[in-house]
């Protein structure tokens, strides 16, 4: 049996796919009678997919434009 | 080599590493793909799952399944892969070459002799059956149907990406022809227990296409292989860098229209992705036709006996697309500059990100672009194309932005752990709404996220930055930032965390508020 800090301990790899097969069946086993552990893996992994879905941190055309214009008139200039 | 360019992963890569430790050197399958580590990470997951993991059946049992298969598409990659692999498990070239011309008169085992028969018959539950009764357990079945459906898999990703084999070609003799039969649809043949919706693969799935597909239902006696899958599925789809998750689906449940990708300009990290996704709709086909699971996906592979026609010659359509960054780079360093604006245009998002995860703020961020592509020009010159472009530009990006924090704030250190880094413990363990994203528009959910990310420490803030907004892998992030891979997953791991107690109360219904516990034992 593995505690709750044993969980913690391997949440990371176990989020990215990364537990051998005998490790996954024992956090999943811990998963099939603990509450607690099974909402932070499921609310952790809604984090991850709205972050993914979400397109947070979008740079507007319009604010990149006038920046890619100063970049090139510098190099335009120094290859002069 | 292979139809698509060939980018540095490093030494660390862990697929590679696995690899090298498997076969004693990485095949040119999967260094075709190294423009997405990503799906080399999905591939490598699911073929340790069914081919290195011993369960019921040995390697070399699922080598010879692999080794007939090739032989049976006419697949010259995967039949020199395979051939080769099984000399290096021990078995003579004469036997392999019996086998291979008639495996009923090689003197296998009769186990490994029902087991091909199996594998060339799939998709009656007689088949089933006929193994049954020489003596294969259910497990055996299942892993001789999986290591079919991996064979399928390999088979179409080494036609689809173009690959060489990595060994002198041996002729394929002629193989008997096929018995084309209908699906049976009287499946499942295998006993499948029953799991709970709330397993936490199934739940994926259900996310993903709306209810758990019939094919894993029925492989429920291995759940280690259902992680497998549901874990590699996550990596082709979630991400959304090459195609959309849309047509990543799409190409899923219906196959892949490679050559209408290839007509509407697709680039190169998107034709392979394309052919990737289809191998593995490839792969399901044959699981659910081997298990008598339905026909949810791609049922245009499965319309027939699956294993014995190569792959459909439209896959060849990728080799058509061409490498954009390389090209690009390429015209820069002749002297074109319009060229280094494209390529500018295509990256910029990067760029930004990566500084608004270092500098957390936006105005910052812009004002450090304009250092960082001067940067990039300035030596693009020597930029030799060992790493993917786009990883040297990242870590151009972080090397700017830590320079500009360091004048900020000289002295902070970057690596200096917070007050609370080891006292972090998560508090908000109620339980979220099924359906966080339909709460909000997509405005305030955007604002909920950058400010939630924001508020990370600027440790933790870049590295979730980079793995699951700019969709780096571990690698790349690591090598980006100049950390270790432990010390990048750990912090991976604190931000994700940090950030999901931050937007756990606008997503836990009010009637479960308040009775926070923590994780205390």
């Amino acid at each position: 049996m593995i505690s709750c800090a044993d969980f913690m301990a391997e949440i990371g790899n176990y989020l990215e796919g990364e537990v051998a097969s005998e490790v996954r069946l024992q956090l999943e086993h811990h998963l099939s009678h603990c509450q607690t552990c099974t909402v932070l893996v499921d609310s952790t992994r809604k984090t991850l997919k709205i972050v993914t879905d979400t397109g947070s941190f979008d740079l507007p055309e319009d604010a990149f434009r006038p920046i890619a214009a100063q970049i090139m008139a510098k190099i335009r200039g120094g290859a002069k | 080599m292979s139809y698509f360019g060939e980018v540095d992963l490093g030494s660390s890569f862990q697929p590679f590493t696995a690899c090298r430790e498997q076969f004693g050197f990485v095949p040119k399958l999967f260094r075709a793909q190294t423009l997405l580590p990503r799906l080399i990470e999905a591939e490598g997951a699911l073929s340790s799952a069914i081919l290195f993991t011993d369960k019921a059946l040995t390697r070399t049992q699922k080598e010879c399944i692999l080794l007939v298969l090739a032989a049976a598409q006419a697949n010259d990659y995967c039949f020199s892969l395979h051939y080769q692999m099984l000399r290096l498990l021990g078995v003579t070239e004469q036997r392999l070459d019996r086998i291979v011309a008639d495996y009923q008169r090689a003197d296998l085992s009769p186990t490994t002799a029902a087991l091909l028969t199996l594998v060339l018959n799939l998709g009656t539950k007689e088949a089933v059956q006929e193994a049954s009764s020489q003596g294969l357990s259910d497990e055996s079945i299942l892993e001789a149907i999986l290591t079919a459906g991996l064979s399928r898999l390999l088979c179409t990703l080494a036609t689809g990406v173009g690959a060489v084999p990595d060994f002198a070609v041996r002729p394929i003799p002629p193989q008997q022809s096929a018995l084309i039969r209908d699906v049976d649809s009287g499946g499942p043949f295998l006993p499948a227990p029953e799991l709970p919706d709330n397993y936490v693969p199934f739940v994926f799935l259900s996310e993903q296409f709306g209810a758990v597909p019939k094919v894993f239902r029925a492989q429920t006696l291995r759940p280690d292989i259902l992680q497998a899958e549901t874990d590699a599925l996550r990596r082709l789809l979630l991400p959304e860098d090459a195609l959309s998750r849309t047509q990543k689906r799409d190409i899923l449940l219906t196959g892949a229209d490679l050559e209408a990708l290839r007509k509407s300009g697709h680039s190169q990290e998107q034709a392979l992705e394309a052919a990737v996704i289809t191998s593995f709709a490839a792969f399901l086909d044959v699981l659910q036709t081997g298990l008598g699971a339905g026909s949810d996906f791609a049922g245009k592979i499965g319309a027939k006996k699956v294993h014995l026609s190569p792959p459909e010659p439209r896959h060849t359509a990728v080799t058509l697309s061409i490498d954009l960054d390389a090209d690009t780079v390429a015209r820069v360093q002749k002297g074109d500059l319009d060229a280094f604006e494209e390529l500018m245009t295509r990256h910029n998002q990067r760029v930004y990100r990566t500084l608004v995860g270092i500098l957390g703020n936006p105005d910052d961020a812009r004002d450090a672009m304009q250092d960082t592509f001067l940067k990039v020009f300035q030596h693009l010159g020597g930029f030799e194309g060992r790493s993917k472009f786009s990883t040297w530009l990242v870590s151009i990006a972080t090397n700017t932005g830590i320079q500009r924090l360091r004048e900020r704030r000289p002295m902070e250190s970057l690596d200096e752990s917070g007050p609370d880094e080891e006292g972090f413990r998560p508090r908000q363990v109620q339980a979220w709404t099924d359906d966080p994203e339909q709460l909000y528009s997509q405005a305030e959910m955007r604002s909920l996220i950058e400010n939630g990310v924001m508020r990370l420490p600027m440790k933790y803030r870049m590295v979730l930055m980079l793995r699951d907004i700019e969709q780096l892998s571990i690698e790349e992030a690591a090598s980006a930032l100049g950390l270790g891979i432990p010390a990048t997953k750990a912090r991976l791991l604190r931000g994700r965390l940090m950030l999901r107690e931050s937007l756990a109360p606008h997503f836990i219904p009010s009637g479960n508020m308040g009775s926070a516990k923590g994780v205390t034992n």
